[in-house]
């Protein structure tokens, strides 16, 4: 069915248009197919015209007239948001910011980037590439997905670990708000007077504003870095390995968990010489000056074998190390060689609570007869279990959404949250009152209306309410033959 | 959970109140007005698992007791003030350590911080693990919020490994120069003359940064530079005495800077920040974060 | 637009979810068909299926332009194109005619010097426009195949073009009718070697094609030159420890990403030069086929980008020699007059240096 805009849409294109120019609004059917979703499995999103401002006034311009009409507005980077964040409700004016990824300044002395919002992960180490600086936060996605949106979503990834989530790698932020002001939030130097109004609109997922510049910092290179690839016959013996890596006063730049199934699919794509016979797989990166890395080598090993590892291959060179990381990079979407269609969660528990709470998922997956693949940050307790199924098989996807709702109260259960890093959006608001309170989501809700009082900035998402967003159910039906 | 109680009646639901920790920079964006309630927040540890490196805290502890028990599993906490600070105390302020580049930034070490609100409620903030993204990012608001948003009652921290080595260098060579020849250093100050600098880390490597910088001039010093009292935000040339904290551009200056105009735009979302959370003013009345030197 | 975004506009247009309008239609023609989506995909979404699928059943309902017509049409004309090429030649250095984007400056007025026989041990698969365009990077490939021992025949006109522009472009009855043209003229066991990264790709695929097991016998006969030459490095001459040129490597995305070949260049390579990356993964240069005719403004953007790492390469690594398997990418990255080699041609000029550091190579 082609989803019809609503009365009014007319003048707001040739509003936009006027305000932007022609060339950078679209409203086509096919523009608003593909913004009407982002890579989460929610579908039944309904985007209204879609901008493609290519400065921070044309941000502010889309913002204006949208709010001038009554409409929302949604932000939006490379749409590889697992959360439904950007997913457009009730027709709103999506905003993106694809045309805005240009690198404008590199201060290698103070090590500070200032960047447009989309301007792609990768790209930005790639730029930076012979000056010993890197941007550290380095999600799976980090080939596609823009800063913009790793701002939104306070996104991780495996070097989070050592080196921090986003927010500490953002020191101020230009923000456009809903009342199409613009506002400088932090500073790149010193410490930022007053409320950290920064490191609150970082992980808004865009309710409190857009970006339209992002000074971000920058982490020297280390001059050092081995990894290591350690395999188990039991997956609790490689969680204890965990926690033993931790107690032992080792922070390192990663630590990541693979299971069996997890491996068999990657192996499929990357051949990283993974051992398809283990049952849990640990990639520890150590990196730092030589002899703290090899002392730490000989620790991780000391642990491992304390906890009955297998073998424990050190990384010979660069490229065996990239194919390792390729191949945990590139799990999630291996897991199409099991089955067509995944769903994956984000749950954060105590990090000495991990097998306990693998094996508690585990089973309430394979109960609800789904296949169950593990693949997660397991040095902070990040767990990302993955419900393989195939989407067209009748009625596979109401035990989906159960075995996802027992997935989440089993790690609140222990004393983990909703996520840890790809966000609330649509997917998890109804779970929001598992964790908080009443009163704590009080807090919360002063904190955004602090931000945008007139609440049209990406409304509906973060917050379980009661209003719908169209046909969007908090987990929707997935489309037939769903690759993502 | 009873302290938390109990530090929530004391707080009440109407009156001006304000919490006090150690007092050590009880005049940090003014001092609270006559005629306000002082409460105390709880203090003691309540939970601290090594392993997880996460520790559960009442806001009325000292940053000394706190890190003497961290310390017997070689652990610590990002927060830094003078002795007798609270937790509560170096949150609300939101100093960070000059070890920064160690230990991180002070907003970061907050996980979850148990709060009670305006209208006399508790309410959490954040959640206990090492990784979040559940919601705002609310408990980065509070760090450096004077206590005008909510007042904490309890918190949880992250901590991080004590380096096993530890040395502080003193000499002429620049910090540029510095950051040349080591790969992290733990902090470098600078006086104008001279750099002070830490380097943290495994013995083996300290030892060979260091000789590195004793080869170009430094001496190795017992710890740093005494600090002057006010801490500017560096615009233009250092100012005579100050020492300057390189890694986050704050100089310390025996003067206080003046107060800068912020941005009205800024001050616009902070107001309202404050009418939403506290809208009848009573906590921590008179203190502003926007009332320091930047 | 993305992959994705494309597959959701494909499976809109066949559940009725979405008309296919001027937008529908943009947003299949602007992909380059680079396939590197396909390299990157872990789920091994066959992604190149799914575009020429549709770009064929586009080519059903509207046309290709004109001129992308005819200069497809041409490509089948062996001939016609040398005939046409010379002529263009002589114009050009009449300096009677402007200087057009994708033509090379200076179009050569000979083809190959060197003399090459009816039957040799592997067969050079010499195509069309490369054949009449850039005949020296054939000459080159002979003669290192020819330093390996081996005796080379060309494919020549009989042969012709791969069709790979015309699958590309959504004509599949021509692109099977050249393949069928192609496997007729090349029977027989040896090996058929590619110098160019889009035909080798094209003939690799005649078995799913034209789904014969005369095509599928002949696609496995298909290798890219360098995947040839890697398993043969102990045939190539060692040359005494010298000045190795640095060489910056532009990986063609039908290579890179369809072949997965670029793994053996650089191996053929590094015996004998630096070679120096660019490290974006293999990202298109906007050459795309005719996409750089159809999208020149897209393809510019791309063809700057390239340009931009490939200064920063040079820069940091003071290489100055640029190489490309592709005649595609190079005539695209010359047309902003950046000079791109085949890796056959420097890899010619050292063994020629090193083996007789006196001689001159026969027609250089």
């Amino acid at each position: 069915m082609v989803h019809k805009m609503p009365s009014g849409t007319d003048e707001l294109i040739a509003d936009l248009a006027d305000a932007i120019g022609a060339g950078r609004v679209t409203a086509g059917g096919a523009a608003r197919e593909i913004y009407g979703r982002d890579s989460s499995i929610i579908e039944g999103g309904h985007s209204g015209p879609v901008c493609f401002p290519e400065s921070t006034r044309q941000i502010a311009e889309c913002v204006r007239v949208a709010v001038a009409h009554g409409r929302d507005f949604v932000p939006r980077g490379a749409g590889t948001g697992l959360s439904g964040g950007a997913v457009p409700c009730n027709d709103p004016v999506v905003i993106s910011t694809t045309r805005m990824n240009r690198i404008l300044e590199v201060d290698v002395e103070r090590r500070i980037a200032w960047v447009e919002p989309g301007v792609i992960n990768l790209d930005l180490s790639r730029h930076l590439a012979g000056t010993g600086l890197h941007f550290a936060p380095d999600p799976s996605s980090q080939q596609a997905c823009t800063i913009g949106g790793n701002l939104a979503n306070n996104s991780g990834g495996p070097h989070c670990l050592a080196y921090g989530v986003t927010s500490e790698h953002v020191a101020a932020i230009e923000v456009v708000l809903s009342d199409a002001s613009t506002v400088l939030l932090g500073a790149e130097v010193g410490d930022a007077v007053g409320y950290d109004l920064r490191g609150a609109f970082v992980g808004g997922e865009g309710t409190l504003g857009i970006a339209a510049r992002i000074a971000v910092r920058l982490t020297p290179d280390p001059p050092v870095v081995r990894t290591l690839l350690l395999d188990f016959q039991s997956l609790v013996d490689a969680a204890e390995t965990v926690t033993g890596i931790i107690a032992a006063g080792i922070v390192p730049a990663a630590l990541e968990m693979m299971d069996r199934n997890t491996v068999e699919a990657v192996e499929n794509f990357v051949e990283a010489g993974y051992p398809r016979d283990a049952e849990a797989v640990l990639i520890v990166e150590l990196d730092g000056l030589e002899e703290g890395v090899t002392h730490e080598i000989k620790i991780v090993k000391r642990v491992g074998n304390e906890n009955g590892v297998g073998t424990v291959r050190v990384a010979a060179d660069d490229v065996e190390r990239e194919l390792i990381w390729k191949g945990r990079r590139n799990a999630f979407g291996a897991i199409a060689h099991i089955k067509p269609g995944y769903y994956l969660h984000d749950t954060v528990v105590p990090r000495t609570r991990l097998a306990e709470v693998v094996a508690k998922v585990n089973e309430a997956v394979e109960r609800h007869d789904l296949i169950v693949a593990n693949v997660f940050h397991a040095g902070d307790g990040n767990l990302h279990p993955l419900m393989a199924f195939d989407p067209r098989e009748p009625g596979v996807m109401e035990r989906v959404y159960a075995a996802s709702e027992e997935i989440v109260r089993i790690a609140i259960e222990a004393g983990g949250v909703l996520s840890g890093e790809h966000g609330i959006g649509l997917e998890k608001r109804g779970f929001m009152p598992l964790l908080y309170s009443p009163d704590d989501l009080s807090a919360q809700r002063a904190l955004r209306d602090a931000f945008d009082p007139v609440g049209h900035a990406n409304p509906l998402k973060m917050f379980p309410t009661g209003s719908s967003c169209g046909d969007v159910m908090h987990l929707a039906e997935v489309p037939e033959g769903v690759w993502v | 959970m009873s302290d938390l109680e109990e530090f929530r009646n004391e707080v009440g639901t109407t009156g001006s109140v304000c919490v006090k920790g150690g007092g050590t920079r009880w005049d940090v964006g003014g001092e609270v007005g006559q005629g306000v309630r002082v409460v105390s927040a709880p203090s003691g540890i309540d939970a601290y698992d090594p392993a997880e490196m996460t520790v559960l805290v009442g806001a009325g502890t000292t940053l000394t007791a706190l890190a003497e028990v961290l310390a017997e599993h070689r652990q610590e906490v990002a927060l830094a003030g003078p002795v007798g600070s609270t937790v509560g105390g170096a949150l609300a302020v939101g100093w960070n350590s000059i070890r920064r580049q160690r230990v991180g930034f002070a907003r970061d070490a907050l996980l979850q911080a148990e709060c009670v609100g305006a209208d006399g409620k508790r309410f959490k903030a954040g959640g206990p693990t090492v990784k979040n993204a559940s919601g705002y990012e609310l408990c980065r608001l509070l760090v450096g919020s004077l206590g005008t948003l909510a007042l904490m009652g309890r918190v949880i921290l992250r901590t991080t490994p004590i380096p096993e080595w530890s040395l502080w260098l003193r000499g002429s060579v620049t910090p540029a120069d510095v950051v040349k020849s080591c790969y992290r250093p733990a902090s470098i100050l600078w006086d104008g003359s001279y750099s002070h600098v830490c380097l943290e880390g495994y013995e083996a490597d300290v030892q060979r940064e260091a000789s590195a910088l004793i080869d170009s001039g430094m001496v190795k010093v017992q710890g740093p530079p005494s600090l002057p009292p006010h801490r500017n935000r560096l615009t233009g040339d250092l100012p005579e005495g100050a020492i300057l904290d390189v890694a986050i551009g704050v100089a310390h200056c025996p003067e206080a800077a003046a107060i800068q105009c912020v941005d009205p735009a800024v001050k616009c979302i902070a107001d309202r920040m404050k009418a939403n959370f506290d809208p009848h003013r009573r906590l921590n009345p008179n203190r502003d974060p926007y009332s320091v030197p930047a | 637009m993305s992959p994705r975004g494309r597959i959701v506009l494909m499976r809109a247009a066949q559940t009725g979810g979405v008309d296919c309008d001027d937008e529908w239609y943009d947003a299949m023609e602007t992909c380059m068909q680079c396939r590197g989506c396909e390299a990157a995909c872990p789920a091994g979404v066959p992604f190149g299926e799914l575009i020429s699928g549709t770009r064929s059943a586009m080519s059903a309902v509207r046309r290709a332009p004109v001129h992308l017509r005819v200069g497809l049409w041409a490509l089948t004309q062996h001939r016609l194109l040398l005939f046409g090429s010379r002529i263009l030649a002589v114009l050009q250095r009449l300096r009677v005619i402007p200087r057009v984007g994708f033509l090379p400056r200076r179009l050569p007025l000979v083809g190959s010097r060197l003399s090459y026989r009816a039957d040799g041990d592997v067969i050079l698969f010499t195509g069309c426009v490369m054949d009449v365009w850039q005949p020296e990077v054939h000459d080159a490939c002979q003669y290192v195949i020819e330093v390996t021992g081996s005796t080379v025949a060309r494919s020549g006109p009989t042969a012709g073009c791969c069709g790979a522009l015309h699958e590309h472009a959504g004509l599949h009855g021509t692109a099977r009718r050249l393949a069928k043209q192609v496997v007729q003229a090349l029977k027989g066991n040896e090996p058929v070697l590619v110098d160019s990264a889009g035909c080798g790709a094209a003939l690799k695929a005649y078995g799913d094609l034209l789904g014969t097991p005369e095509a599928r016998t002949f696609s496995d006969r298909v290798r890219d030159v360098h995947e040839w030459l890697e398993e043969r490095m102990e045939s190539l001459p060692s040359l005494p420890d010298g000045d190795r040129p640095g060489v910056i490597v532009q990986d063609p995305c039908h290579l890179r990403h369809v072949q997965g070949a670029h793994m053996s260049l650089r191996k053929v390579l590094s015996q004998y030069v630096d070679v120096v990356e660019l490290n974006d993964d293999g990202l298109c240069c906007g050459a795309g086929g005719s996409y750089s005719l159809l999208q020149p403004e897209l393809a510019t953007a791309a063809r700057d980008r390239k340009v931009d790492l490939i200064t920063k390469a040079s820069g940091l690594s003071g290489a100055e020699l640029v190489v490309s398997a592709n005649p595609g990418c190079s005539m695209h990255l010359a047309a902003v007059g950046l000079d791109v080699l085949h890796p056959m041609q420097v890899l010619a000029e050292v063994l020629e240096a090193g083996i007789d550091p006196e001689g001159v190579r026969d027609g250089q």
